[in-house]
């Protein structure tokens, strides 16, 4: 269709220079000594302590019940990931269909109640969460962890803006087909935005799967550690006492990113789906 | 905005014999009735003067089925907690809740008289403006580049948006050893052009590190978004574009852009709170948790008053503050910039 | 239904309680090593007696900690001990009946408990007034000076006793192509330090033990000043190096063998042994000979544990037994080794010193011997509310001291005026 000139890819060449070279040098730095990395910094080629780093941290038992491992770190990590994702998807497009889709009264100030929570991220008025969890007996549980990072209309606001854009021949025909709004939902707008499921499942998954502050709030247990919390855990050390295993650190990091880059890869077709469907 | 030229001919309209189910959105009159409770009015309901659908499902329950979800969830763990900031704001309080002294507004007089605060919310301002610029702009450039080519496509695309799934804690620590002020690569790279930068010692250099950062990690959400906005422009719609506008950038302009301002218009107001509020770490890592003289964010210093130094009170009032000001700026974003958003 | 439910559970719960040991959980902030080293001796303590058992939980950082601790205060769910840090010490102390003072703590459960079992530098820290020991000193550390045993032996002179003896050295280590010297946390070593080692008063109110309201900070007197002007003309001239705030900025000039020596933490010699690749040593942090009194004793920086109020007799025996058994010279001494934390009991550093720990490594005595010099009526610790903002205000004054924005005596004036605000405001937090 368009003609493609060199300067394209030029421009997204060096966008992926700028943005990867770090990554790069992370992965690459996993495979060194932590004194070397401690001493000259960053490495931009392989070195030979790789094997050791990753063996050890995929297969050590830290903490003091033993049962933290990579794997249980990794699993926690994806049901914050999977669980916030899902759960942020399913109340926002919900909540995003009503308010353009209906005329009810009240739905101003729902909006605005719904859009101020944009405004406070969870880390100002972390306080007041935690007794609320507690006073909920939602401590120490799956629930306690994601539930509460729901409570932002970073979702709702996107799918409001998307249902916005759907053209308004859509509903005149589902109505003529003699479809209620439950039908309308499911069989017409949910198809629709496969696309953009897609790219908020992606932004929203990560967002979970990074999560610390809240959950080393939350939980005593060790069952809930996640990723994070073991790649912060590594990198604190007081006062230069030892140097911390940074090769550790960034191995994890490295390890972390394959669950959400496999997300990115698998909805890639779904944006591409996206993208044909849209054909018809 | 594109109402000329736009890719679809807008349907007629919908009359109101069009059945119970489905009816119009009144035409406001409030605009012409001068009184302070109309004017308010229409304020708060700013959302219906807004381009919305023109039809609209009328039914008083099933609405609050959908909505309830998350209003439950909103009230629980956001309004709920704000509230006892709130209320937190007029005292000056023993953390552990043993003594507490009601002061009134004081919690708030001293931190907008203090000189050190007035010029941590300029800076704010002005981190936010550029960090917003950049990483906007950038991703959309990366996105609308990525859209095009179609060799190597879905390798550009991968590359950039796993980017954004490098943990926080790491990402940190990298952005410290590249700017770090012995041997990090990006001193010398400044020093080939004769700067001697020393982030951590010298403020605009601190500023130069916290806005690389800032952009590095928020161009791949921009890019996802922008993308998607871009793969959902109908192929047909794209093609006759070429036809109507010969030039690229005009094409880009009169006809992708419109299409994609809704995305826009969302990652704007997200890319704003991103900066305000999500940085802070990035600046806790590149300050190595001691802001001595350097920039940061308001954001930065509820955190480092409340959560570090335990004054509950005095962080709740910086909290108070904050969300005020984040309220005004996007009513005034909603209502002024929105009107200029073509939705479908 | 429910209630049947509630009913088993409920008998479950004291039937386990009435069969098994006591649960008791210890909120600590430490990572890395170190963190490993704390579920380490919990294990210890779990298999050396079967009544209670400890369970440790990471919580973050010390300020991360602290905060987590509070949250689950106001609601009911602290842990029985928390870890909290040097300038975190006043607001834990402040909040009367937060915490039972371990000495009450220890003597309720009819253990012993000896003042004088202590070191001479740790007693005072985490004490009230009366020497009552509030929080149990655990991990502890000192200001040391390290040095570059080639640079000094290159220049042809002894590594500096006083301020005084810096000043006729430096120039000679500059001369043989050293930068003398820098210094990490320049909050902790020229001013909380300089107080301790120069014996100066650093708050009215008896440094802040005797009462919280009317309590200011003393910091833009003569001596305090004249450190700084001091420190600002070294830099002038090259004989000391500021790198910023950032820990590490200060120590890497060191580890790189381009200066001669750097204030630090006793603790990081682990580190150090690690990262430097040539010989140092280490000796007490200089005072001025010019000051009437000084060469006194420091502060101890590190960490405390605090029991926390509102748990049953049973918990708070075992948190006693915990306690003791943490000041057992072979925990003290594994904890030591381990860490590069100092002892915290007489009893522990003997232990070290008869294993001869010293003389496989001699710079892990010098912290401990420091702790131990002369004491001063101003050495035992400093009790300021909201320190850790006060800390924040100093840094940025030094930044702006050592960029030429403001004169010292400037700088010290706003550090004065700002921190007797914050300390009015903390003021107002317990009545």
């Amino acid at each position: 269709m368009q003609k493609i000139k060199p300067l394209d890819h030029l421009v997204l060449i060096l966008g992926v220079l700028f943005l990867c070279v770090p990554v790069v040098m992370a992965l690459m730095s996993s495979t060194h000594y932590p004194v070397d990395i401690h001493s000259n910094g960053l490495f931009l080629t392989p070195g030979d302590n790789g094997l050791a780093t990753y063996t050890k941290v995929l297969t050590d038992r830290g903490g003091f019940t033993g049962d933290v491992t990579g794997l249980r770190m990794l699993m926690n990590s994806l049901i914050m990931g999977v669980g916030f994702a899902v759960g942020k998807i399913v109340l926002s497009m919900m909540a995003a269909y009503a308010l353009v889709y209906f005329r009810f009264r009240f739905a101003t100030i729902l909006f605005w109640m719904i859009f101020t929570t944009l405004l406070l991220p969870l880390e100002v008025r972390i306080m007041p969460s935690y007794q609320v969890m507690s006073t909920l007996g939602l401590l120490n549980t799956y629930t306690g962890l994601i539930v509460p990072l729901l409570a932002s209309a970073t979702g709702t606001f996107f799918f409001r803006q998307f249902f916005k854009s759907v053209p308004d021949e859509l509903l005149e025909a589902a109505r003529i087909d003699g479809a209620g709004p439950w039908k309308f939902f499911i069989d017409v707008l949910v198809p629709l935005s496969k696309t953009m499921m897609a790219a908020i499942f992606i932004i929203m998954f990560i967002y979970g799967w990074n999560q610390y502050l809240w959950p080393l709030l939350m939980t005593t247990d060790e069952h809930f550690y996640t990723l994070m919390r073991g790649i912060k855990s590594i990198l604190q050390v007081w006062v230069g006492s030892q140097i911390p295993d940074y090769n550790e650190a960034f191995a994890l990091a490295v390890l972390a990113m394959l669950p959400p880059v496999a997300v990115v890869v698998i909805f890639q077709r779904m944006f591409i789906k996206g993208l044909t469907e849209s054909d018809k | 905005m594109t109402r000329g030229s736009g890719p679809r001919a807008r349907a007629p309209r919908c009359n109101q014999n069009s059945g119970t189910q489905v009816t119009d959105t009144p035409m406001t009159t409030l605009e012409t009735e001068r009184t302070l409770l109309a004017r308010l009015r229409a304020w708060y309901s700013a959302e219906d003067a807004n381009p919305t659908k023109r039809v609209q499902f009328d039914r008083p329950l099933t609405p609050w089925l959908f909505v309830l979800p998350q209003l439950a969830v909103v009230a629980i763990f956001f309004y709920w907690p704000s509230v006892q900031a709130v209320t937190s704001s007029f005292y000056i309080e023993d953390p552990f809740g043993f003594g507490s002294t009601f002061v009134g507004m004081e919690n708030y007089g001293d931190a907008v008289t203090s000189s050190q605060y007035r010029d941590t919310a300029l800076f704010t301002a002005f981190f936010c403006v550029v960090v917003t610029a950049l990483s906007l702009g950038l991703g959309l450039l990366l996105a609308v580049k990525a859209d095009k080519v179609i060799r190597g496509t879905e390798t550009y695309k991968t590359l950039l948006i796993s980017v954004y799934a490098i943990a926080p804690p790491v990402a940190g620590l990298m952005g410290m050893m590249f700017f770090d002020m012995h041997m990090g690569p990006i001193k010398d790279l400044f020093a080939l052009f004769g700067h001697d930068l020393r982030v951590g010692i010298d403020y605009w250099d601190t500023a130069i590190a916290l806005i690389t950062i800032s952009v590095w990690k928020q161009i791949p959400y921009n890019f996802i978004f922008f993308l998607s906005g871009l793969q959902s422009v109908p192929v047909p719609v794209r093609e006759a574009a070429l036809i109507d506008a010969r030039s690229g950038w005009r094409r880009f302009r009169d006809v992708i852009l419109p299409l994609l301002a809704p995305t826009a218009f969302f990652l704007l107001i997200i890319n704003i709170t991103y900066t305000m509020f999500d940085t802070f770490p990035i600046i806790d890592v590149i300050v190595k948790d001691k802001p001595a003289n350097n920039p940061m964010t308001l954001v930065y210093k509820v955190y480092l008053d409340g959560f570090k130094g335990n004054d509950i009170g005095g962080s709740s009032a910086q909290s108070v503050i904050l969300m005020v000001v984040v309220a005004a700026l996007t009513v005034l974003q909603f209502r002024f910039l929105e009107r200029r958003v073509h939705y479908g | 239904m429910q209630k049947l439910a509630t009913a088993t559970v409920a008998f479950a719960l004291t039937a386990s309680t009435a069969m098994a040991a006591t649960d008791i959980t210890w909120w600590h902030g430490m990572g890395g090593r170190n963190g490993e080293v704390i579920n380490e001796i919990s294990q210890k303590f779990n298999d050396a007696q079967d009544t209670c058992k400890l369970t440790p939980v990471s919580k973050g950082t010390y300020e991360e900690a602290l905060s987590s601790a509070i949250a689950a205060f106001r609601s009911g769910e602290q842990p029985n001990i928390l870890q909290v840090f040097d300038a975190g010490a006043a607001t834990i102390i402040a909040a009367e009946g937060a915490t039972i003072p371990a000495e009450d703590l220890i003597r309720n459960a009819g253990e012993e408990f000896n003042r004088d079992d202590f070191i001479s530098g740790v007693r005072g820290f985490y004490a009230d007034a009366d020497g009552k020991f509030i929080g149990m000193p655990f991990n502890s550390s000192a200001p040391i000076m390290y040095y570059n045993v080639a640079a000094f032996e290159k220049a042809g002179v002894e590594p500096p006793k006083t301020w005084e003896e810096f000043e006729t050295v430096a120039p000679k280590l500059k001369e043989a192509g050293y930068l003398p010297l820098t210094a990490s946390q320049l909050t902790w070593m020229m001013v909380e330090n300089f107080k301790s080692r120069n014996n100066q008063q650093f708050a009215t109110n008896n440094n802040g033990y005797d009462a919280i309201d009317g309590t200011e900070i003393i910091v833009n007197d003569e001596n305090q000043v004249m450190m700084f002007e001091k420190l600002k003309a070294w830099a002038d001239d090259g004989l000391f190096g500021f790198y910023g705030a950032g820990w590490s900025d200060n120590l890497k000039p060191f580890e790189e063998g381009e200066s001669a020596m750097w204030i630090g933490s006793s603790g990081s010699f682990g580190g150090l042994q690690q990262s430097a690749d040539f010989e140092f040593s280490a000796d007490f942090m200089p005072y001025w000979d010019s000051i009437e009194g000084a060469g006194t004793q420091s502060f101890i920086g590190g960490a405390a544990l605090f029991a926390m109020a509102g748990k049953s007799d049973e918990e708070n025996a075992c948190s006693a037994q915990f306690f003791s058994f943490l000041t057992s010279p072979e925990i003290q001494v594994y904890w030591h080794k381990n860490t590069g934390y100092v002892p915290v009991t007489e009893a522990a550093y003997e232990m070290a010193k008869s294993e001869g720990y010293y003389d496989e490594k001699p710079v892990a005595e010098v912290g401990i011997k420091q702790l131990q010099l002369e004491s001063g009526e101003w050495t035992r610790g400093y009790r300021m509310g909201f320190y850790p903002q006060i800390r924040t205000v100093m840094e940025r004054e030094f930044n702006r001291i050592f960029s030429d924005e403001v004169s010292v005596q400037d700088a010290f004036d706003t550090i004065q005026e700002e921190g007797n605000q914050l300390l009015a405001r903390f003021a107002k937090t317990s009545s």
